[in-house]
């Protein structure tokens, strides 16, 4: 029964080195662990592919140009030439989320990207840093984001509150999407998982459909890495161009 | 022959690429639009969920923030409500427009 009851128990976050400065807990986590060794599974893909750079490359060299001009192809498409500026930004981000989604598929690992505390982070992150390209671009003239174009000017005290709302609930639907996504689909493979101790000799059939949804799963990880970076992507343009 | 060598693969190569490439943009947009609509209408409908979700928690955060430190009690809260359902409905509205093939969003998730 036990099993069957602690589908959520993959998410408990466990600290591996104990550390406190004062009263603030800073222990190295499993969750730590983890994103320690995507920044250097990144590290090696990117560094280890360039090394023995070919012009006809390798596995290795493919996958790591592929995932460049992929990410250098969405800024340029959704940001513009002056995107490109922001293009190591956008890189590691996209690098960073699609390997934590990956990388918490591999059983007994665990899934950074399903803390909303994680991807919270990278949402505000995201999120100030955009409001400061913003200001600096166009110092005062960038709030005239939150008046639409074309609108009629009485309408103003309305719509200007209804657009700051929307715009402070991008970092809230950027967060939760990605937090989301990752935590129902792992729940519910362990849900099926559990399902399969308990059914006994009927058990395979929760084995399958957890294969299926094992594929489901790898969609969903390069999916949502995507739509993150695309959404960064949208900002910056937002913030970039105005409207 | 050393000279010749080389380039003739490498031109083989390009040939290759180039064939598939003109093959995968005939195939391009009906595949990829198949893979967005058809395995993740619940991906979509989890996002429409969350964007409404989002500004409403946002419009009542305002308005309750309001309420406690301006001391505007109930009335924050209520016109926060409804600024937040406005807002929600306006993310909505505009992740759906991205979807259906509006220039920049068109291809996004």
């Amino acid at each position: 029964m036990a099993e069957v009851s602690a589908p959520l128990e993959q998410f408990v976050i466990k600290p591996l080195v104990p550390l406190h400065i004062g009263s603030l807990d800073i222990s190295y986590t499993n969750s730590a662990l983890l994103m320690t060794v995507v920044v250097a599974l990144i590290m090696a893909l990117l560094v280890g592919a360039t090394r023995g750079a070919a012009l006809v490359p390798g596995r290795l060299q493919s996958l790591a140009e592929l995932s460049y001009e992929f990410v250098a192809g969405m800024v340029r498409e959704n940001v513009g030439t002056e995107g490109i500026e922001y293009f190591p930004l956008v890189f590691s981000i996209f690098m960073f989320v699609l390997f934590g989604n990956f990388i918490g598929l591999i059983p007994y690992s665990f899934t950074f990207t399903g803390q909303i505390v994680v991807t919270f982070a990278l949402a505000i992150f995201v999120f100030l840093l955009v409001t400061v390209v913003g200001v600096i671009r166009h110092g005062l003239h960038f709030f005239t984001l939150f008046f639409p174009p074309g609108a009629p000017v009485f309408m103003a005290p309305v719509l200007v509150p209804i657009e700051i709302i929307s715009y402070l609930s991008r970092p809230i639907s950027l967060g939760i999407r990605l937090f989301a996504n990752m935590m129902a689909g792992h729940t519910m493979m362990a849900v099926f998982a559990g399902f399969t101790i308990t059914l006994g000799i009927f058990g395979f059939l929760p084995i399958a459909i957890n294969v299926a949804m094992f594929a489901l799963e790898m969609i969903v990880c390069a999916l949502q890495a995507y739509v993150f970076t695309i959404l960064t992507c949208l900002y910056l343009r937002d913030a970039i161009h105005l409207h | 022959m050393s000279e010749s060598g080389p380039p003739d693969p490498l031109r083989r190569l390009g040939d290759e690429i180039d064939q598939a490439r003109s093959r995968a943009d005939e195939e391009g947009p009906a595949g990829r639009g198949d893979v967005t609509a058809g395995g993740n209408a619940l991906g979509f409908g989890l996002r429409v969920g969350i964007e409404l979700l989002a500004a409403l928690c946002v419009g009542l955060a305002l308005g309750w923030l309001a309420d406690r430190y301006v001391g505007t009690r109930p009335w924050g809260l209520i016109l926060g409500f409804f600024l937040g359902s406005a807002a929600g409905m306006m993310n909505v509205f505009r992740a759906v427009r991205g979807m259906g093939g509006g220039p920049p969003a068109g291809r996004g998730g």
